[in-house]
């Protein structure tokens, strides 16, 4: 899966300009997690990968291919998108409908649709829930609701947006195994997190928006040695990294284990 | 010994739809100008103890109750939800559940309680510039709540419990529609209300923020309270990962340093001693 933006631009009908030209290749099947404040342009910036949204100038190739003529439907059979806020998604009177409704769209056959629907289940964790109303599940369990349907389409690409929002210890240890199994299954995950911590512990590639522009984009490390630049976007480093670099130790880190491997280091010479 | 505001006795709480207690006999009591953080997981009983603390239980919710809660003295199953909210404000998890819905504007939203509570109109309209300004929304006063950002919605569900100055506030993840850099103006609202005396009672999945905040920190699992105490009592007990929750970074670093007796200090929660104790470690 390859997605490129090329100097594409958005303006709302408002007038403001979300995105103000933005050239981006986002290929493979890494996990890239995309950061900044509210209003940056991060949600604007992926309704754009599945044709949610459209350039209003510029242009959105997926697989080297315009995706200009292309419907929306077409495109989400692609590129999966969990909307921020369940209720925004949720319409069925059961789990199991909600997993089904998407497939159903798209043609996949009745078979398919029940040979995923136990592994999504369980992989969400509401195997024990697929007779429940989605409004009768918690806020936390919605969201995982929202992220088995948009599975169940099984989409080359998922977009996650803020799903660590209201997550405890547990529902952030499931999002971690969600995605990894996803990569192990060549899917490519692209989430948009205010979590640091979360951030540090699941991408390798950070993209930081700031203003309608790409700020820094690279490796995770290299991202967050960037203090200065970071402030711009008011992005802080997770805690771990901020007392490496508060304690003036040359690395940049993100576990316990690395940040005593670099303070040894450190305190040998 | 300060003045305790609130008392919670063997309270006991069961949802008429569900088969499981959500509070199982939680007792404690806060003290007056105190910062009390409340953490657990998912279901463990934060979100029905804050509906409980305001009186929606069980005024509003249906269920099986059994012991009691006292707010300056107010017994909340005597009294009604009205007469409690100038003692005790709620400010919602989800503020969508907050608005009245019956409000045009952000500012009538902002008025809803106060005119409720037969507050004369220029009091209203002073109070309702004051609370816009602090909460940040004095440009969108005129705007339909329902036309908002998560964010701003959230501002507006803070800013009308606020506005009915409560001597005690509760605050049930408030900040989750929020990027980082507005979660930190509001606590830092918070933070300075509290210095004026009000109570705060906290309920954040952040713990390097929670031990930040709080001057004690109450843990419950499945309903029960299994902790009560101050942050570094809390967090230095090794067992209390066994509660589903999680520890500050803070305190994990500490913690390594002196396992591996580079410190003899005793553990961190918050950002700056850490630092200092981390630097300190790098000379000796």
């Amino acid at each position: 899966m390859k997605i490129e933006l090329k100097k594409m631009r958005h303006v709302y009908p408002t007038g403001d300009e979300a995105l103000k030209g933005i050239d981006l290749v986002i290929e493979g099947t890494d996990p890239v997690a995309i950061i900044g404040q509210n209003g940056a342009g991060k949600t604007t910036i992926v309704k754009h990968f599945n044709g949610i949204l459209r350039p209003t100038s510029g242009e959105v190739l997926i697989n080297d291919e315009n995706i200009e003529k292309c419907s929306t439907a077409q495109w989400s059979k692609e590129i999966g998108y969990v909307f921020q806020n369940p209720d925004d998604q949720l319409f069925l009177e059961t789990v199991r409908k909600e997993f089904e409704f998407g497939p159903q769209q798209i043609g996949m056959s009745q078979k398919e649709i029940e040979d995923r629907i136990g592994w999504v289940a369980k992989l969400v964790g509401l195997e024990d829930k697929l007779d429940v109303h989605p409004f009768d599940l918690t806020s936390t369990e919605k969201k995982f609701c929202t992220i088995g349907s948009v599975i169940m389409m099984n989409p080359k690409a998922l977009i996650f947006d803020e799903p660590t929002c209201g997550q405890d210890v547990e529902g952030n240890i499931r999002l971690r195994r969600i995605i990894e199994e996803l990569h192990d299954r060549g899917k490519l995950c692209i989430t948009i997190s205010h979590d640091m911590k979360f951030v540090v512990d699941n991408f390798k590639r950070v993209i930081v928006m700031c203003k309608g522009q790409v700020l820094l984009d690279g490796k995770t490390e290299d991202v967050f040695t960037q203090t200065e630049v970071l402030k711009q976007s008011f992005v802080t480093p997770p805690p771990i990294t901020k007392v490496a670099q508060g304690a003036g130790l040359k690395k940049t880190v993100f576990t316990t284990e690395a940040f005593i491997k670099v303070f040894e280091e450190e305190r040998k010479k | 010994m300060s003045n305790v505001v609130l008392e919670v006795k063997d309270f006991s709480f069961k949802y008429r739809q569900t088969k499981r207690k959500a509070l199982k006999k939680v007792s404690f009591q806060v003290e007056e100008g105190s910062f009390l953080c409340i953490i657990g997981a998912n279901g463990s009983g934060k979100s029905t103890l804050c509906n409980a603390l305001v009186g929606l239980i069980p005024h509003y919710f249906v269920g099986k109750m059994a012991g009691e809660i006292r707010v300056n003295g107010i017994n909340v199953a005597e009294s009604s939800i009205a007469n409690l909210s100038s003692e005790i404000g709620l400010v919602f998890q989800n503020p969508f559940n907050q608005l009245s819905y019956t409000a045009g504007t952000v500012a009538e939203e902002l008025a809803y309680g106060l005119g409720n509570r037969g507050e004369s109109r220029e009091k209203m309209v002073e109070k309702v510039k004051y609370v816009a300004e602090l909460m940040r929304i004095d440009h969108i006063i005129h705007k339909n709540p329902l036309e908002l950002s998560g964010g701003q919605v959230q501002r507006v569900a803070f800013g009308s419990t606020f506005i009915m100055e409560p001597k005690i506030l509760v605050l049930d993840e408030c900040t989750t529609q929020l990027d980082p850099l507005g979660s930190e103006e509001i606590f830092d609202i918070v933070k300075n209300l509290n210095s004026k005396g009000i109570t705060v009672i906290m309920v954040d999945h952040d713990m390097e923020r929670v031990a930040r905040c709080a001057d004690r920190i109450m843990v419950l699992d499945q309903g029960e309270v299994v902790a009560i105490d101050e942050p570094k009592k809390i967090f230095g007990n090794p067992d209390i990962v066994n509660h589903h929750i999680d520890v500050p970074d803070y305190v994990k670093i500490t913690q390594a340093l002196r396992e591996k007796g580079y410190t003899s200090h005793e553990i961190e929660v918050t950002e700056e001693p850490t630092v200092e104790l981390v630097k300190e470690a790098l000379q000796a």
